[in-house]
């Protein structure tokens, strides 16, 4: 690696990475912090994420689990009642079920039946998402499940400033949360990017991004479907219509106000998300600004998702049904052109 | 024949000891009373005929323990460091009227009355807060005393567990994660014999459940449930062990649920059980036992062992004059509190989801 002084190294980083600084930074300044999770020290996990972590913070806090969803976020729970932070990864969030009592029931309800009592400062986070052909038990996208457990916050990070800023805010939030991570994004050279250091890092929970401003349609987006939608709004473009893409970023507590106001402006609205249709997250959003924001709108609302079943391994059965840019232009010409 | 821990009890612990048990017997059937009475509301869920389990176990704790009861050990948010004063505020227990009002539903509770009957703890008194998953209080349990050895405590945590709830995948994975960590996680197993309407033989294949600790490389201990020197002396065996830094144990307490599952149960839990198993389960009353236990010992003589005659009774036969009179006022003390204690306003409801 002979870089010479004139070439100036690029700093951008990827998503996997800024995740990384975050736990390394996050780690640094809360000693009462502890992760746990499955192959997350001596490995440093699945993917890389906690990659040398144990080995700086020592095998106390950095805690290498047995394959026990349930345990994992019950230790972490209890560690939260005496004072901890937690970080707990989830080896793919699809395994997340295996611990789901704990979550739903034990951690997300623990502040609301102590009467305010005891606060659980816990991330959960994991890899999630499609279009890697990571079949029925790696793909999947189960947030609508935890959005149905009142106490419990969702994020969704799609770029590597996201990925960084979020996960810093969420550990520093005194609530449980779950972090969906899109594994397709991890090592993506394409959304690479500056990310900044320490505090300057911070992303506030909660908060919408838009990601490219339009008049004519408001396409409401997180995680991988973003690039999506901006893909589809380039053909959307050349028919004619300028839309506005929306990263939610957070789904608990969710930014109803920037999607209004967008709404205000384009009256269209379309909603993308990768999980199956019924009780998805996105069917939420929908009835939220069908009831806020019906007024505004000039054409029903319509919502792109995963078709009703599993995600399946090939190629053409994953296309199929998972949403793609050819469904989202699709769907938005048609409110388009209602 | 005493074990070593038990030989150090003094005759006053005997007495102490017997009154804890009169205590909790005496708060079962005074809800009960309660309840016939039209005062209180909800399901109970009688310790009877397993008193000697929470007060034998309790005992020996120091005030920084740590301990997780569930549904029938609602007596142990009250009997946990009893010992540094019934009415003493400052200790890390509950007190009558905090418990009193948790039954009732009353502000007084210390979780406000959001859940009911045992779902109530205090991070402050060092008591986890249970749900009714059973068993899914074990990774907490091994989750507090990860971050108190971490801050260099030496605490240990007691679980409370019924056998029913040891076929829960989540109590196979708590209990081995506390084994792979040796943490100070003490298991208790309160094998009463029917986990609501179904016995043993149907829920596990072992003769003494106590055996299932040599799969996790931890000892397993019994204790008989009716002797509270004998429940004492197990339990200190195993917090001294985990306390070394040794790590878990389960010590499985042989007990017999006198009555059905909930007070609801009471009617049909008399015909799903044969009438001679139920006649035998409720032969051998911890109080009855302890009375001989201290007669032997000298510490009571044979006309003392006579008075208050509270053993062996249901809650349908026995009286105040029963119990003694220090027993029946602190209780009474908690329930007039919470009969007395306001519900708490609606709008309670929706909030504290989150931390904000």
């Amino acid at each position: 690696m002979a870089a010479t002084a004139e070439a100036p190294q690029s700093t951008k980083k990827n998503y996997l990475t800024a995740l990384k600084e975050a736990l390394y930074e996050e780690m640094a300044a809360n000693s009462d912090m502890v992760c746990i999770g499955e192959d997350i020290g001596i490995l440093g996990g699945a993917f890389g994420v906690t990659d040398g972590l144990q080995e700086k913070y020592g095998r106390e806090r950095v805690i290498d689990a047995p394959i026990s969803e349930a345990a994992i976020v019950g230790v972490a729970c209890g560690m939260c009642v005496n004072g901890k932070t937690t970080m707990v990864e989830m080896q793919f969030i699809d395994f997340i079920s295996c611990g789901f009592d704990q979550i739903v029931n034990f951690t997300a309800t623990y502040h609301y039946r102590t009467a305010g009592e005891v606060a659980i400062p816990m991330v959960i986070r994991g890899p999630a998402g499609g279009y890697g052909g990571g079949a029925l038990y790696h793909s999947q996208m189960n947030e609508a499940w935890f959005a149905n457990s009142p106490g419990l916050k969702i994020v969704c990070p799609s770029t590597p400033r996201d990925a960084k800023g979020l996960l810093k805010s969420a550990l520093r939030d005194p609530n449980p949360i779950l972090f969906y991570e899109m594994k397709e994004l991890y090592r993506q050279r394409a959304i690479e990017e500056e990310v900044p250091e320490g505090d300057a890092a911070l992303v506030p929970l909660g908060k919408a991004a838009v990601r490219q401003e339009g008049e004519d349609v408001t396409i409401v987006t997180y995680g991988t479907n973003v690039y999506m939608c901006l893909e589809a709004a380039k053909t959307l473009e050349a028919e004619g219509f300028r839309a506005e893409v929306i990263d939610i970023r957070s789904l608990v507590p969710l930014d109803e106000e920037t999607i209004l106001e967008s709404l205000k402006k384009t009256n269209r609205l379309v909603v993308v998300n990768e999980a199956p249709r019924t009780c998805g997250f996105a069917g939420e959003i929908l009835a939220r600004l069908a009831q806020e924001a019906f007024e505004y709108l000039d054409a029903p609302p319509v919502r792109v998702t995963r078709l009703d079943t599993p995600v399946p391994w090939v190629k053409p059965l994953e296309t199929f049904v998972l949403p793609s840019v050819d469904k989202i232009t699709e769907a938005a010409l048609r409110v388009c052109r209602y | 024949m005493l074990g070593p821990y038990s030989q150090k009890l003094t005759a006053d612990d005997h007495r102490e000891l017997l009154n804890q048990l009169y205590l909790a017997r005496y708060f079962d059937v005074r809800l009960i009373k309660e309840k016939k009475r039209g005062r209180l509301r909800g399901t109970l869920y009688s310790s009877h005929n397993q008193e000697a389990i929470l007060v034998g176990s309790l005992y020996g704790l120091k005030p920084n323990d740590w301990i997780s009861p569930i549904h029938r050990d609602m007596p142990a948010f009250f009997l946990k460091d009893f010992r540094n004063g019934w009415r003493n505020p400052g200790r890390m227990g509950m007190t009558i009227q905090e418990v009193c009002a948790q039954v009732w539903g009353k502000q007084g509770s210390p979780g406000r009355a959001r859940d009911n009957w045992s779902h109530i703890g205090s991070k402050a008194k060092h008591i986890i807060h249970s749900t009714s998953m059973l068993a899914g209080t074990i990774p907490a349990a091994a989750g507090v005393v990860y971050a108190d050895r971490l801050d260099g405590g030496d605490a240990v945590v007691l679980t409370y567990n019924g056998e029913g709830s040891t076929a829960q995948g989540v109590f196979h994975e708590a209990v081995n994660f506390a084994a792979v960590h040796r943490l100070p996680v003490v298991t208790i197993i309160e094998n009463n014999q029917w986990a609501y309407g179904t016995p043993t033989d149907m829920e596990y294949s072992l003769e003494d459940f106590a055996r299932r600790a040599d799969g996790y490389g931890i000892p397993g201990l019994i204790a008989d449930g009716q002797n509270v020197f004998d429940v004492y002396e197990k339990v200190m065996e195993a917090v001294d062990f985990a306390r070394s830094g040794k790590g878990p144990s389960i010590v499985e307490c042989k007990t017999f649920r006198a009555y059905g599952h909930g007070d609801h149960d009471d009617d049909r839990a008399a015909k799903y059980r044969p009438t001679d198993e139920v006649a035998q389960g409720r032969s051998r009353d911890p109080i009855a036992v302890m009375k001989r236990l201290m007669v032997a010992a000298g510490t009571m003589t044979a006309d003392q062992s006579k008075e208050h005659p509270a053993e062996g009774k249901g809650a349908a036969e026995v009286t105040d004059a029963d119990f003694p009179p220090v027993v029946v006022e602190y209780l009474t003390e908690g329930v007039e509190f919470a009969v007395n204690d306001t519900v708490p306003p609606g709008e309670e409801g929706g909030m504290w989801v989150f931390r904000e």
